[in-house]
């Protein structure tokens, strides 16, 4: 594993520990640090990653927490305390 | 690659502990803790006195860091409890460095090698030492 997907790893690590440790906007800072690395390095993002943080904020989502996760028919939505929904597709 | 003492200018620094060892300002040396931002000219370190945490920034430039890496390797090869070349190999990198203990390489690195954008230090070959 390169340098890169190495610091996306720990930046996750980093922006979940910030996010429970009340720090949302120190995560945010993590979150938007990752998404910028993997823009340059030309890698995506681990899924767990791309789906627990907001489209529109950059928060780190923790369901339960800062963010809604409601099932519809075929799909999660997702929804951040911005106000953001993301909808992702489950098949059965 | 791991988080070396080699890799370490182009790995994460966000998380890490460090000690601002030498610095222009003679106020700034001995500031301690766990950088919780970078930004292209400063760490920021979340220094914890009398259990009271401070966010202290400190320029890169002229600043000399000391950071604390724990070998990951060696965590690895004291639980399962065997001796692997690989271990024998890293361990050979950490007495290299300006100190190691249990598992643990203290790193120094002159702030000036870290003088970039954050998301950019791991593409720009911060290994040189032709900067
Ligand atoms: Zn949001």
């Amino acid at each position: 594993m390169n340098v890169a997907a190495e610091r996306i790893e720990r930046l996750h690590v980093l922006a979940r520990e910030a996010t429970v440790a009340g720090e949302a906007e120190r995560a945010r800072e993590y979150v938007r640090l990752a998404r910028r690395l993997a823009e340059r390095q030309r890698l995506s993002l681990p899924r767990d990653f791309r789906r627990f943080t907001c489209d529109d904020c950059d928060a780190f989502l923790r369901p339960g927490r800062n963010a809604r996760v409601r099932t519809r028919s075929g799909h999660v939505v997702v929804t951040c305390d911005c106000g953001s929904q993301a909808r992702y597709p489950y098949g059965e | 690659m791991a988080l070396t003492p080699e890799t370490l200018p182009r790995h994460e620094l966000n998380g890490l502990l460090v000690e601002v060892v030498d610095a222009a300002n003679p106020d700034l040396v001995g500031i301690a803790g766990r950088v919780v931002l970078e930004s292209r000219n400063t760490l920021h370190v979340e220094d914890v006195r009398d259990g009271e945490a401070r966010v202290r920034q400190v320029p890169k430039e002229s600043a000399v860091f000391e950071f604390q890496v724990t070998d990951e390797a060696a965590d690895r090869e004291k639980r399962s409890g065997t001796t692997s070349k690989l271990g024998r190999d890293t361990a050979g990198v950490r007495a290299g460095q300006s100190g190691s203990g249990d598992g643990v390489a203290y790193v120094t690195v002159d702030g000036d090698r870290l003088l970039s954008r954050p998301a950019l230090r791991s593409e720009t070959a911060g290994d040189s030492k032709w900067r």
